[in-house]
């Protein structure tokens, strides 16, 4: 698949990667970033999913 | 209400944004020596590895805060709190200015912590503790790049930063040797296992690592910077990276009691009633200083929450799990802290 998509925090930066998931939070490589529980937090920094946005 | 913040970094910038969603007619104002707007602070540490970073780290614009009604005073310094009066004085190029407020946020993260044996050295080396020192660092790699040549740098310490740029460093292609005093990298985070693993992950990704290493200065020598440990080792350039010092001279200044960090109470208030610390400044009573994202953005969000009358409850430290961020390297063991 080679349209993954990327998202980025808008709090610390963290970006997640459609293709590789957060497989320390229980994201499986190849998540679509909808797909991920609307409680899932940055990893990095704990901000709300909402503050992800797509990276183009 | 007149809220007055200094620094923005994730503390300053999360705790403006959250009040003033929380309390829409208060009056606040940021104060920060900044310039570049709100950045990534995390992503410093891929600053080498990562094309057109000087742009991309920049999260929000300046602007874009003064947008949301928060005022902006960038490229300025405070230079006095004046307790009695509560008021700051800010200095900017072109004129000094004295600001009132009705409480004080204090959030202006660390410096590079030096050893003093280097400081007489100052101008032999570089640092990595902001955006201004990545562009100036990454303005001298340039210059090699251009003209088809690597720099060898040598790094001093082997702690968290200081295995994360030697890490990005390598596998962006540089030649990099690390010093490190201790008999293990990042001893202060890592259990023994985890730092034979880094270890292991460093010298794969072509870092020199020797530990045991007693660094006692530098020397210039034609255009190369020999590191001293006894023996004379010639590099292009020298990064000391020996850990941080919380920003705590203004807060010494204006009389606050002063540990590490700025001391702060359970709910992150100094010595003084109307001011409050948050991030790398400050010291909580278990002597802790919580100088990590997660905390530092958890702090700032129930900070503007007590201030806007939303929380009753002392300020707990969340569960986080800081991870260095080495090329390839996972602990398999939490980091201590």
């Amino acid at each position: 698949m080679s349209d993954f998509k990327k998202y980025q925090c808008s709090v610390c930066g963290h970006i997640y990667d459609e293709a590789e998931g957060d497989p320390d939070t229980g994201v499986q490589p190849g998540t679509r970033f909808e797909d991920i529980p609307d409680d899932w937090r940055c990893p990095e920094c704990g901000a709300e999913k909402s503050a992800y946005q797509l990276m183009t | 209400m007149r809220i007055v913040i200094i620094g923005s970094g994730v503390g300053g910038v999360s705790f403006a944004e959250k009040y003033r969603a929380l309390q829409a007619d208060a009056q606040i104002t940021l104060i920060t020596r900044e310039d570049d707007g709100y950045y990534s602070r995390p992503l410093l540490s891929r600053g080498f590895s990562t094309d057109n970073i000087e742009q991309s780290i920049i999260l929000k614009p300046f602007d874009k805060l003064r947008d949301e009604n928060i005022d902006i005073i960038s490229a300025a310094e405070v230079t006095a709190i004046n307790r009695a009066d509560r008021t700051v004085v800010v200095k900017r190029p072109d004129q000094e200015s004295v600001l009132p407020y009705d409480k004080l946020i204090l959030a202006q993260g660390s410096a590079a912590f030096i050893p003093p044996p280097f400081r007489p050295y100052r101008d032999l080396f570089f640092c990595l503790n902001n955006l201004v020192d990545l562009k100036k660092l990454r303005r001298f790699r340039q210059g090699f790049l251009d003209r088809n040549q690597r720099p060898a740098w040598g790094v001093i310490g082997g702690g968290l930063i200081g295995c994360e740029v030697a890490s990005d460093l390598a596998v962006s292609g540089d030649p990099v040797t690390l010093y490190h005093a201790a008999d293990r990298l990042m001893e202060r985070q890592l259990v023994p296992e985890d730092s034979v693993t880094l270890l292991n992950i460093m010298q794969d990704s072509g870092v020199a690592v020797l530990l045991n290493q007693s660094v006692q200065g530098f020397s210039k020598q034609g255009d190369k910077v020999c590191v001293e440990t006894g023996v004379s080792s010639p590099f292009d350039a020298v990064l000391v990276a020996t850990g941080f010092k919380p920003r705590t001279e203004l807060a010494v200044q204006a009389g606050l009691e002063i540990g590490r960090g700025i001391k702060v109470n359970q709910r992150l208030q100094t010595s003084d009633e109307h001011i409050y610390a948050l991030g790398d400044v400050a010291e909580l009573p278990n002597g802790k200083l919580y100088a990590f994202i997660l905390p530092i953005r958890n702090q700032a969000l129930w900070l503007a929450g007590f201030l806007a009358g939303q929380e009753n409850k002392d300020w707990q430290p969340p569960v986080f799990n800081p991870k260095a961020k080495v090329h390839g390297f996972q602990a398999a063991h939490p980091y201590l802290f």
